[in-house]
Parts: C-alpha cells; sequence; structure tokens
C-alpha cells in the first residue's frame, strides 16, 4: 500500500538514474529531497464530497507496479532546423543553465507524493527551445512506453514573439503482463508575445494508470493554448493548467474525452488570473460508455488584482451507457469585480428526437447513434487548430464507436 | 411549555431556572456534557425516549471532527462550540426578567425603524410587550387548523402532547445527529422550534408563519423545526427569522426536517438576518415521496458566517423540487450556502436558481450538489447561479458538484460573475435616478425572482434589508 511506495525505490536507484544521464549536482539533489519527502506529502488532491472520494489515488498499488529499473521507452522528437528538440541528456549537456531556470518552476517538484515521486524516478524527457521571433509549427514527440513504469519530463521555452505547435502522443508499445504506471510532468514557458499550442493525444492501453501535471505561464500578451485527447488508460488523473501573471496574458484549454470499459478518468482544468486583461476560455466534450466514468473539475480563479478579467468555461458530457458515472464540478473563485465570468457544465444522453429524425431517414440506429456521437465533438474538435492532432482524435473517437 | 413562559423574554444574564445548588454544580463543568444535556431534557420534562437521543446525539458530537476539509470554506477557528455551550442554558429555559424594548440593543432598534416596521409589529418582533395580540393572532389561526386537523405548536410542547409523531420523525430520517458536528449537537441540545402537522388531503391555505417563535422562551440557537404533510396536504411554512436577533450568542445550529408526502406539497421560506456576531451553521433536509412537490426559498443576510446548504432527497417517482436562495454577504461576512438535491427515483425534477451578492470585503458562496442515482430514469436538473459583486474587496465564488450516475437524464449547470453593470448605471442616471438609487434598483431587479416568491410583506422587509445593506446603514 502507500506507505510502502518508496520500497523498490532507494536512494541508490536514484543516484544512478542521475548518474546515466550526467546530471549536473543540483539536479540529483532535486531529485533526492524529492525522494526523501515522499512519505510526508499528501497523494494529489481530487474531488471529495460528503462520503465519497471521486478518484482513488491512494488505493493504487505502486509498489507492484513501479520498476525504476524497466523504464523503457522509444521517443520521436521532430522538429524544425531553427529550435532545438532535445531529449533530456542531450539538454543537460547543450542548454544546462535554461533547464536549472526552467526546471520545478512551474510544477514545485514536491507539490504532491507522485510529483515528487516523478522527480526522483524521472529517466527520459524532452527540451523544446523556440528562440525569439521564430515560429515552429511542428514540433512531434511520440512516447510510447514499453516497461512497467516509465517517468517524463517535458519543458517548452518560447523566448519572446516566438510560437509553436507541439503535438504530443502517448502510446503503449510492447504489451506487459500486468498494470503499469506512466506519470508525466509538462511545464511550459512561454514569453512574451509568444504563442505556444501544446497538444497531447494519450492513447495506453487499458491496463495503464496514468498520472499527468502540465503547467504553463503565459507572459505579456502571450497565449498558451492547451489541447488534451484522452482516450486510453485505465485510469487517468490529469491537471492541465495555466498561470496568467502577466498583463494581457491569455490561455485555452480544449479537452476531449471518451471512456468505455471501465475506464476512469479525472480531468482537472485551472487557470489563475493574477493580472489585467488576461483571458482565459475552457472547453471540454466527453463520452462515457459501458462502466466508466468520468470526474472533471474545473477551476477559474480570480485574484483581487486581475483587473478586467475575462473567464469562461464549459464542460459537456454525453452518457451512452446506464452503467457510466459522470461527475463535474466546474468552479469559479473571483476576487475581483470588474470581472466577466461564467461557467457551465451539463450532462445528457443522445437527443432522442435526433435519434429518431435519422432513423426516420432510412439511416441505421447505430450509424445515427455514431453520427450524433461524432457531431457531438465538432464543438470541440473545431477549437483545435493542429490538423494532424484533430484528425487523429477524430479517427479515434470513429474508432472507439465501431468497437 | 405554557404560554405563560412566553410571555418572558430571554435574559442570558440572570436566572436560569434550576436550582442554585445545581446550576453551580453544572457551571464548574466545562464545555459540553452528559450532564447539560441531563439538565436540559429535565428541564423541560421530556420522555425518557428524548433524553437517550439527546444522550446518543452527545456521543456522536464527541466524535466527530469539525468540518475543516472543505475546499475554500468558512473559517471556524474562531468559533469555540466548548465556550459556547454553557450559554445554551438561558436559551432552554428563560424565566428571566422582560426586556424591555428599550432594553434592546441600539442597532437593532435602529433596523427596525429604518425597515419601517410599524411600533406594534416592531415590539412583536422584538418580543416583548406585544406577545399578547401575537398570542390572541395565533390562537384564532390554530383554532382554524385545529378543525381540519392541522397542528401547528412549538416543538417542546409537540414532544409532550404528539409524541408519536415526534418520535417517528425527530432527527430519525432527515436529520441524524450522525450527518455532521452541528447537527449532533443540535441533537443533543436543541430546543424550541415549530411542529407542523398537515393531515391528508388539507391544504393550508394561508402560510403558517413563525414569528410567534420569536416570542416564546427557549427560541434560542438550537431550534428544531419539523414539519410533516401528509398525502395531498399543501402547506407553506414561513420562519420569522426576518428580524435581527437581539441574542448576543455566536452560535445558531438549527435543524429542519420536512417530509413531504406522495403528492404532498411544502413550501419552506425564510429570511435570516442574525447578528454580525453569529456563526449560523444550519442543516435543512426534505425528504419527498412519490408526486411530493418541496420548495425551499431562502434569504441569508446576517451572519458573520453562514454554512447553509437546504437539501431535498427526492425518494419516490416524480418528486420536485425547487431552490431559490439569495446571499448578500457585507463587511466581514462569509455567508457560504447553496443547495443540495438527491435524485433518488425516476422522473424526478430539480431546479435551483441562486443570486448572490458581495459587497465591501464579503464573500458569497454557492456550494451545491446534485446527485442522481443509478436508477433515477429520466429525471432532470438545472443549477443557475448569478453573482453580482459591488467592489474589490468581496469575493464571489461557485463550486458545484454533480454525481451523475444515470444516463437517461437532462443535467445542466450555469454559473456567471459580474460586477453591477456601469451601462445600466449610467442609463438609470441618465434618466435622473442618483448613483445608489440606480444600484438599487438593478440589484432589485437582480433579486426579483426571489422576492416573486415571497408573500408581499416579506417581499418587502428583504428588498428594504437590502437597501439598507446598501446604504451601508445596517447594524
Amino acid at each position: 500500500m502507500s506507505t510502502q511506495l518508496h520500497a523498490t525505490i532507494t536512494e541508490e536507484t536514484v543516484r544512478e538514474i542521475s548518474e546515466t544521464l550526467g546530471e549536473p549536482e543540483w539536479l540529483l539533489e532535486t531529485r533526492l529531497d524529492a525522494l526523501s519527502v515522499l512519505d510526508d506529502l499528501e497523494y494529489p488532491s481530487v474531488i471529495q464530497t460528503p462520503g465519497r472520494r471521486w478518484t482513488n489515488l491512494e488505493d493504487l498499488d505502486y509498489e507492484a507496479m513501479i520498476d525504476p529499473r524497466s523504464q523503457s521507452e522509444e521517443k520521436d522528437q521532430i522538429g524544425s532546423e531553427q529550435i532545438r528538440v532535445l531529449s533530456f541528456k542531450d539538454a543537460i549537456d547543450e542548454v544546462p543553465d535554461l533547464l536549472e531556470a526552467h526546471f520545478g518552476s512551474l510544477v514545485d517538484p514536491q507539490e504532491n507524493r507522485l510529483i515528487a515521486l516523478s522527480t526522483a524516478l524521472f529517466t527520459t524527457g524532452t527540451v523544446v527551445v523556440i528562440p525569439a521571433g521564430v515560429d515552429a509549427e511542428d514540433v512531434t514527440i511520440r512516447t510510447t512506453m514499453n516497461g512497467r513504469s516509465l517517468f517524463n519530463y517535458t519543458l517548452v521555452v518560447a523566448e519572446e514573439n516566438a510560437s509553436a505547435t507541439i503535438l504530443e502522443r502517448q502510446e503503449s508499445g510492447e504489451s506487459v503482463d500486468d498494470e503499469r504506471y506512466y506519470s508525466g510532468i509538462v511545464e511550459v514557458a512561454a514569453g512574451e508575445n509568444s504563442t505556444v499550442q501544446y497538444g497531447s493525444l494519450q492513447e495506453f492501453d487499458e491496463q495503464t494508470y496514468n498520472y499527468t501535471v502540465k503547467r504553463g505561464e503565459a507572459g505579456r500578451y502571450a497565449t498558451v493554448h492547451w489541447i488534451e485527447g484522452n482516450l486510453g488508460s485505465r485510469l487517468t488523473k490529469t491537471q492541465v493548467s495555466t498561470l496568467l501573471e502577466s498583463d494581457n496574458a491569455e490561455t485555452r484549454i480544449v479537452g476531449a474525452f471518451f471512456g468505455h470499459n471501465d475506464q476512469h478518468f479525472d480531468l482537472d482544468s485551472r487557470v489563475w488570473h493574477r493580472a489585467e486583461h488576461t483571458t482565459a476560455d475552457l472547453v471540454t466534450r466527453g463520452v462515457i460508455d459501458d462502466r466508466s466514468r468520468s470526474v472533471y473539475e474545473g477551476t477559474q480563479e480570480v485574484s483581487q488584482e486581475a483587473w478586467d478579467t475575462s473567464s469562461y468555461q464549459r464542460e459537456n458530457t454525453l452518457m451512452l451507457s446506464d452503467e457510466s458515472e459522470a461527475d463535474a464540478s466546474p468552479k469559479l473563485l473571483i476576487n475581483n469585480h470588474d470581472t466577466e465570468a461564467s461557467h457551465s457544465a451539463t450532462v445528457g444522453q443522445i437527443n432522442r428526437e435526433d435519434l429518431f429524425y435519422m432513423v426516420s431517414r432510412g439511416l441505421p440506429e447505430e450509424t445515427a447513434s455514431n453520427m450524433l456521437v461524432e457531431g457531438f465533438f465538432v464543438p470541440v474538435l473545431e477549437e483545435i487548430d493542429v490538423e494532424e492532432l484533430r484528425e487523429d482524435l477524430e479517427a479515434g473517437i470513429a474508432a472507439r464507436l465501431t468497437d | 411549555m405554557s404560554s405563560e413562559d412566553d410571555l418572558h423574554e430571554t435574559d442570558t444574564e440572570s436566572q436560569f431556572g434550576f436550582k442554585k445548588d445545581e446550576a453551580s454544580a453544572f457551571e464548574s463543568e466545562k464545555g459540553l456534557t452528559e450532564e447539560t444535556v441531563r439538565v436540559i431534557s429535565e428541564d423541560k420534562d421530556e420522555p425518557e425516549w428524548m433524553l437517550d437521543r439527546r444522550l446518543r446525539a452527545l456521543e456522536q458530537y464527541h466524535k466527530m471532527p469539525m468540518p475543516t476539509d472543505w475546499p475554500g470554506q468558512p473559517d471556524l477557528s474562531d468559533l469555540d462550540v466548548e465556550e459556547i455551550i454553557p450559554y445554551i442554558r438561558p436559551d432552554t429555559d428563560t424565566r428571566g426578567e422582560a426586556e424591555s424594548w428599550e432594553d434592546l440593543p441600539d442597532d437593532i432598534k435602529d433596523t427596525f425603524d429604518k425597515l419601517g416596521i410599524p411600533e406594534a409589529e416592531k415590539e412583536a418582533l422584538s418580543g416583548v410587550g406585544a406577545q399578547y395580540e401575537s398570542e390572541v393572532v395565533y390562537q384564532n389561526m390554530k383554532e382554524q387548523w385545529e378543525k381540519k386537523g392541522v397542528i401547528f405548536m412549538d416543538m417542546d410542547r409537540a414532544v409532550h402532547e404528539h409524541p408519536e409523531i415526534v418520535r417517528e420523525y425527530f432527527m430519525t430520517k432527515a436529520v441524524p445527529p450522525s450527518d455532521n458536528k452541528f447537527a449532533a449537537l443540535h441533537g443533543a441540545v436543541w430546543s424550541g422550534g415549530s411542529f407542523v402537522y398537515v393531515p391528508e388531503d388539507v391544504s393550508v391555505e394561508m402560510p403558517v408563519q413563525a414569528y410567534f417563535r420569536m416570542n416564546s422562551a427557549g427560541m434560542g440557537q438550537f431550534e428544531h423545526t419539523l414539519i410533516v404533510a401528509e398525502p395531498g396536504a399543501e402547506v407553506h411554512y414561513i420562519e420569522g427569522c426576518s428580524a435581527p436577533q437581539y441574542a448576543t450568542h455566536n452560535l445558531h445550529s438549527g435543524a429542519v426536517e420536512v417530509f413531504v408526502k406522495e403528492d404532498a406539497h411544502v413550501q419552506y421560506s425564510t429570511v435570516q438576518n442574525w447578528s454580525r456576531n453569529t456563526y449560523n451553521l444550519n442543516t435543512k433536509r426534505a425528504i419527498a415521496e412519490a408526486g411530493g412537490r418541496m420548495e425551499w426559498v431562502s434569504g441569508s443576510m446576517g451572519s458573520k458566517v453562514t454554512m447553509l446548504y437546504p437539501m431535498t432527497v427526492l425518494n419516490g417517482r416524480g418528486a420536485s423540487d425547487n431552490h431559490i436562495t439569495i446571499a448578500f454577504a457585507g463587511e466581514g461576512q462569509d455567508i457560504d450556502t447553496g443547495a443540495k438535491v438527491y435524485h433518488n427515483a425516476p422522473e424526478t425534477k430539480s431546479t435551483i436558481e441562486s443570486k448572490s451578492i458581495s459587497k465591501d470585503g464579503g464573500r458569497t458562496n454557492y456550494r451545491g450538489l446534485v446527485h442522481i442515482s443509478d436508477g433515477a430514469r429520466n429525471s432532470s436538473t438545472s443549477v443557475e447561479c448569478d453573482a453580482l459583486m459591488f467592489d474589490n474587496e468581496s469575493t464571489s465564488d461557485t463550486m458545484p458538484y454533480m454525481e451523475i450516475g444515470e444516463s437517461t437524464v437532462d443535467v445542466a449547470h450555469e454559473a456567471t460573475v459580474g460586477k453591477i453593470g456601469d451601462e445600466d448605471v449610467f442609463y438609470l442616471q441618465s434618466r435622473g435616478l442618483d448613483d445608489d438609487d440606480a444600484k438599487q434598483m438593478i440589484v432589485a431587479g437582480f433579486i426579483e425572482p426571489i422576492t416573486d416568491e415571497l408573500p408581499i410583506e416579506y417581499a418587502v422587509e428583504l428588498n428594504r434589508l437590502i437597501e439598507l445593506e446598501m446604504e451601508g446603514s445596517l447594524g
């Protein structure tokens, strides 16, 4: 159980990983510090209402799933020549100062127990640096997980007036007999007037437990745009968040998920408005089928100094099965009155009249129903500017429907 | 409790009604003890079963933790329940000397004056001198209802006169002491409140108003309201704590239990305006059977901290629930309120409409839970929250939770937050209104859906309270 989390995880292992990567002393220290406080830290916060905890992260058998020495992956890291797309190992040699300046600056290595665990054990990662004024349209990071567990770290640094579109694909490779664990931390620092679009398509097999934290900070007039596609995994707990600490910063978080069998998605989006004239738009649509379950939490936090804030959030869930469960909690925390903010959430099933109409036009019921589900996703798909991601997500949804 | 006792006024300072030696022995105890509870029960000459319930609740109370882990919950660290408990005693038996109108704190007298409440009503509200009048009115009404078999009396008396009904419903099904720490506390030390029983197919056409509560003794901080509407019955109950309380206590922890039987209809309305040093930690719950309809209308104006989430459990097919709530938080106030609905049966419906206003550093929060159980087929719920903020010191949060275990449902939640519209104010000013009047008019429009649901005198009072609040002139 939880207290045994570190039984297979020793200082020796951490030193070994660090040495293999040729890490500087500060990083080894960061890892060791995280390891030493592991047991004192809480699990990531999840929604709790009287009598129930919506996601039980503390019940997972981490000890059984985590094998730090079996971390194995295939990674494609592709980008144009003007920018740097570096493996973590190369980044240590080539951009050490940048790494030291940004590592752990947005996601505190000791924020919770699972982040600390990731910090102590990660063996792989990607560092993307987009120099000032450069437009990098296609950066692809493809992670294929082969071992029992994989801990991954990604850092994106966009300098002033730069722009980048980064597409991350996560999937399981060689199958493993038992349950496995993936953990990823992503930090995005978007400099003044830059735009970073970070799309992710998660298609792990259904034996994989997935914990992911993505956090961006948008500088003045900068935009951090997240796209979150979740189709795979047995259980996913993810937090995607943006700090708007500079004037006129902007963020969009677009999410799509489709759960079936006994998948469990706990999706948490968060935006902190901490400067003037900042804007946020959160849009998520998801479908759940069979015995799957979705937990959605979206928080818009407007601090007292955040004058002239605009903040919008909508979340819609479509339930295809009676055994499924959809939980949602969109939150508004407003401390400045010069704010325009709203959130909305709906849960429902396929509109019977629409279905009837289509069937009456000669479509078989299943086809009609599938078309309606595909149609349900259109409003979020339209928000995705990255063509490849949009198409792949569409294909993934279509594939799930014909399962 | 005799009506004789009702003539007397709460006096927290002087005589408590038990014998001196007992009182001093009792006083030496710290916090809430079994002895306190026994004294209360004995003082009310309660049957054994009620004492047992109190003692079991006390046990629960000692076992349960304070709520501290809710996200963004109001700060309760200044609330020392152990310190407050001894103050219960004067509430449980108040045979002290009558206070006169003049003895009331100035701010409360001022408020009454500003409310434009006539002298006679003022005195009735403040619980001084006018009991005779109000007693007569009460008696007349009582006769009219009694003919139809309606029972409306204070809770302490109901324990003696209708033990079979009270025994069945009192903190057994709707609000068990195990529900939360303050429900447990309430179960141990409750005192006073209203008991309303409406027999099958009887409609009580006029709202049952509990103004009289303010007059009667023991109407302290732990009142219990129990409403039972038998199949097909109909009643609108209004709790008259719209007047500021003169009590100086800091904890109000009442409980309201409502039983809406098949096809019955109960509306419960209240406007609370507790004094600004009060922790208002209430538990209110209704259980609705098939076809039953429950309506909650509540305005939360006063108190330092309010944590109140009236809840309806829809247990029968086609049962429905409406919540209309308004909260206004001014300086130093944290009003954390909302609604809870459990849909446990098919074709159940609920709507929640919440409006809040925060001003001068006040905080309002909508905290709500809509739960749709697996099997509650074709149920629907809609939640709408609108928050209006006046200034940058204020805070307004919205924290709804939706647990949906059934697919054939229709669930919608919507919330907006905004400041008072500059353009609206400008428009009204350009039509000759001054800034204050313009804002007041906008607020009046904002809360209209709530005031529409209230009987006219409450609507007027609510509007007037909000006007006073906005002038910053309310105590």
